[in-house]
């Protein structure tokens, strides 16, 4: 069996992105280690590399996507259900901040 | 700084560098579009046609202007020969002395004037024969990567395109900036939900302030049209199924194309790049790939790296476009309209080293090899339509 991977962008991202569809309980290399996944998680769809606790932030591209909206475990499928879509306020933030000059 | 850095190009008179030395073949307005067409076929030059030129609106006419005139100007076109009708709106002798002066061989001939199309034809023929004999004596010469204007663009995406296409351009973006050499983003209307992270970069606090101006007067534009804020639909139900989440990642895959180098600032289409650098093209065409593709090529730049996941033939009448797939099966599938397989990293290939590889193909076409849409003769070029701006000033609006 081809062996299943998760591609992790930059390395301070704490989700990787896996290659193949994976059902729980399946091996995954990732960046030169190794992962198991603990849900099924579609192809093209992000799996957790570390405990992400309840409010961290979720970062991929190095940057933060979101939130976790719910303790996360290592393996967990992350997306709509345990991410929570902070994009406004981090625009609008970043932007009020900017024009007073504070960044 | 591991890359070479050195190319073979064309240096032209006003400094610019050029990786081609095409002749183009340009219709001033759609009714001279045939007889334009048939002396390119008949002479193996590339035709610009368009359908417009005339009764056209002061806002859409000075955009077609500014593309056909672009296009002549680009350092990649060594001569032009330009064919009118005679009575168009076009001012063939404004447009003729505009590229005259990027210092090459431009000529122009009128269907009315040379009495018919035959006329015309035969006419043109001639003219474009001697204006290839004057481009075929002129040689490349040593140039660098530092003289290189290089676009970046996405289309037909797939869920690999933000994954390993559009990384891998984000670093051969960096290798050119670190080379002295230009980048130019537009793809602007993708940028929402990432302009914090895009102004952050920003050479000063003036060009942080014209990121996020643009990008207010975006997300106002949106409200205005669709009755509805970006965030209230996007991501699409499809990016959803597809794995994005949220939309500073979808944005985020688009962004990543510009690397990680400072924004030197936002041009308007038609504005000249101060310095070179990495800058945003503001460019709001709404359509098929080729109105943003043309938009960077009537920017400068002399070639493109575009990514598509599920792969597209397209190309650009005045520069290459060097296309990448971040789908392994893709590229198995569409080898002969994709130059480049980026989907080695889903098998597994760093990005990092997939995207230095990417920068030497770059040089390598740059040098003179030819990309998959100009083997298959891919040279579109469509002049980016907008809607004139209620106002201008724009300012923040959300």
């Amino acid at each position: 069996m081809m062996e299943k991977k998760a591609i992790r962008i930059e390395a301070d991202d704490n989700v990787a992105v896996v290659a193949q569809d994976t059902e729980p309980g399946d091996s995954l290399i990732c960046s030169g280690g190794s992962l198991t996944a603990v849900d099924a998680v579609p192809a093209g769809h992000k799996i957790a590399l570390t405990r992400i606790p309840r409010g961290a932030e979720i970062v991929k591209y190095a940057v933060t996507i979101g939130l976790a909206s719910c303790d996360i475990e290592p393996g967990a499928h992350v997306h709509s259900h345990n991410v929570e879509d902070i994009t406004d306020r981090l625009c609008n933030e970043y932007e009020r901040e900017f024009r007073a000059g504070k960044r | 700084m591991r890359r070479m850095a050195g190319i073979m190009a064309y240096r032209r008179t006003d400094g610019r560098v050029g990786i081609r030395n095409y002749v183009l073949v340009i219709s001033m307005v759609s009714c001279s579009n045939s007889v334009a067409e048939r002396i390119a076929r008949a002479t193996k030059t590339i035709p610009i046609v368009h359908e417009q030129g005339c009764t056209e609106f002061e806002h859409d006419h000075a955009r077609t202007v500014l593309a056909l005139t672009a296009a002549g100007r680009n350092p990649n076109v060594g001569a032009v020969l330009l064919v009118g009708l005679g009575c168009e709106q076009t001012d063939i002798e404004g447009v003729r002395k505009a590229i005259a002066s990027a210092g090459k061989p431009v000529e122009a001939i009128l269907i009315q004037k040379e009495g018919g199309s035959p006329q015309a034809e035969k006419r043109g023929i001639e003219i474009v024969q001697e204006l290839k004999g004057i481009c075929a004596s002129q040689e490349r010469v040593p140039c660098s990567v530092a003289d290189l204007v290089v676009g970046v663009q996405c289309g037909g995406s797939d869920w690999t395109t933000a994954l390993s296409a559009n990384p891998v351009i984000g670093v051969m973006s960096d290798l050119v900036i670190e080379n002295g050499g230009s980048v130019l983003m537009s793809e602007v209307a993708g940028f929402p939900g990432s302009e914090h992270i895009v102004a952050s970069r920003a050479v000063s606090r003036e060009v942080g302030l014209q990121v996020l101006d643009m990008i207010s007067e975006l997300r106002a534009e949106y409200i205005e049209t669709y009755g509805q804020r970006i965030e209230e639909v996007n991501p699409t139900p499809g990016n959803k199924a597809g794995g994005i989440t949220t939309l500073v990642e979808k944005s985020m895959g688009n962004i990543k194309k510009m690397g990680e180098s400072k924004v030197q600032g936002v041009l308007k289409l038609g504005e000249e790049m101060p310095r070179p650098g990495l800058w945003v093209i503001d460019n709001r065409a709404q359509g098929p790939d080729p109105f943003n593709l043309t938009g960077l090529a009537m920017q400068g730049a002399v070639v493109t790296a575009f990514s598509s996941g599920r792969g597209s033939p397209v190309g650009n009448a005045v520069m290459p476009s060097i296309k990448l797939t971040g789908n392994p099966d893709t590229f198995r599938r569409l080898e002969s309209i994709t130059d480049f397989n980026a989907g080695v990293v889903i098998d597994g290939a760093s990005i990092q080293e997939t995207g230095a590889n990417l920068y030497d193909l770059l040089l390598e076409v740059a040098g003179g090899k030819e990309t998959k849409s100009e083997i298959n003769g891919n040279f579109e070029y469509t002049i980016p339509r907008e809607a004139a701006r209620k106002s201008p000033e724009g300012g923040c609006r959300r």
